[in-house]
């Protein structure tokens, strides 16, 4: 991310893709279809739209679509599972009398290439009770995990982030 | 020998507070004002949140002089820590993580956005211009952290907070001119119940109050952060 910003003037695409995304969530914050609601909701979406569109565009985000919703829709629905999954996991390790951990550091490759994908990624993995994401590096992730399995970076990424990538590649595509 | 002077004092204590706490009857109201706001608040004022009404309807005139203390302390934070050399940007700090950075970008236009619906909506849902303006000062605070290097645009800042101020002091000037003829009085219409634009003057007052705790609480952020140098 540079420091400074260029005084270029904000895309139209960026200005409409931020406007969509804050007018969608005042939507869900309200959950009214009220006149007013409706008519506060843009107006305020479309201010900061309008400010904050120049940095928003650095995110480089894949136009919006009804596709990619329902797609980030399935995400959410696997992170969900998956967080129950380790929940269990860590509750048994947690509670068994020899607490059965090996923890350590270990460092995973992803193929997404946008920021925001890598961050979504850090982020469910941080999510995951077991797993946490220390840092981001290029496309090398930094994990701290309670039971490490596997010190070869490939069988790690393949148990720690392939249950999340190809979802969200599906997202980001 | 110790422990017994002190189950004695404990029990003294103990059948002192008892028989203060005997003497007043168990789940009665000691005041009739609450039971007034909560029969009349909504007829008054026109807010759905009657903590609300009584905020910024009935006591606004207080919620004023709070607003004022927030001013003149942010204001004495600023002369505390204001270095002698005026302001400088905080080189030699790390560059946050792509997590930090990245996340910020995406959702300091969404806090931005809550802290809006917060302070918008005080008359109908918990919640109003100072913890809307919270809201907005922690999108700042998140903006410091992720790139230490920024500065908050400081003219911005000063002059949303004055003009916020100066708006919540016109409307109280303006209700002398209308109707009962006092400070703060509501002089615009009240609208429907429990719809955004409704209780008059409440809304107008919250949304200039979340303006000008934001730019406040940014303001105190920004003051802070200069001293990590």
């Amino acid at each position: 991310m540079t420091e400074k910003v260029g005084r270029t003037a904000p895309r139209a695409r960026d200005i409409i893709h931020l406007l969509l995304v804050l007018f969608i969530t005042w939507l869900m914050l309200t959950s009214s279809l009220h006149w007013q609601e409706v008519t506060m909701g843009a107006f305020l979406s479309l201010v900061l739209a309008l400010f904050l569109a120049r940095s928003y565009g650095r995110l480089g985000l894949p136009p919006l679509s009804l596709i990619r919703v329902w797609r980030l829709g399935v995400y959410f629905l696997v992170l969900f599972a998956e967080i129950v999954k380790a929940n269990i996991d860590v509750a048994y390790r947690v509670l068994h009398p020899r607490l059965p951990i090996n923890p350590g550091i270990v460092v995973i490759t992803t193929e997404l290439s946008q920021d925001v994908a890598k961050v979504l990624l850090a982020n469910s993995i941080t999510l995951t009770p077991g797993t946490f994401t220390l840092d981001i590096q290029g496309d090398k992730l930094l994990i701290h995990w309670i039971n490490v399995k596997s010190e070869d970076t490939a069988e790690a990424t393949r148990l720690i982030a392939g249950r999340f990538e190809k979802h969200l590649k599906a997202v980001f595509a | 020998m110790r422990a017994t002077v002190g189950l004695i004092l404990l029990a003294v204590i103990g059948v002192g507070v008892g028989i203060s706490l005997l003497a007043i009857p168990f789940g009665a109201p000691k005041t009739e004002i609450g039971d007034y706001y909560i029969e009349n608040a909504r007829e008054d004022t026109g807010a759905t949140n009657v903590v609300t009404s009584v905020v910024v309807g009935y006591r606004a005139f207080d919620t004023l002089g709070e607003v004022t203390v927030l001013f003149v302390a942010a204001l004495g934070l600023g002369a505390v820590l204001a270095t002698a050399g005026g302001k400088r940007g905080r080189s030699g700090v790390e560059p946050a993580s792509l997590i930090l950075s990245a996340g910020n970008i995406f959702l300091f236009p969404l806090i931005l956005l809550f802290g809006a619906y917060i302070f918008t909506h005080g008359h109908l849902t918990p919640g109003g211009g100072f913890q809307g303006g919270a809201v907005i000062a922690s999108a700042f605070l998140l903006v410091y952290l992720s790139s230490p290097g920024k500065r908050i645009n400081e003219s911005g800042a000063t002059l949303t907070e004055s003009v916020s101020g100066l708006v919540f002091v016109a409307i109280g000037l303006l209700g002398l001119t209308y109707g009962t003829h006092y400070f703060l009085a509501n002089f615009l219409p009240k609208g429907t119940l429990n719809t955004l634009f409704s209780a008059g003057i409440i809304p107008v007052i919250y949304c200039a109050i979340g303006l000008k705790v934001g730019s406040e609480l940014a303001g105190v952020v920004d003051n802070l952060m200069e001293e990590t140098e």
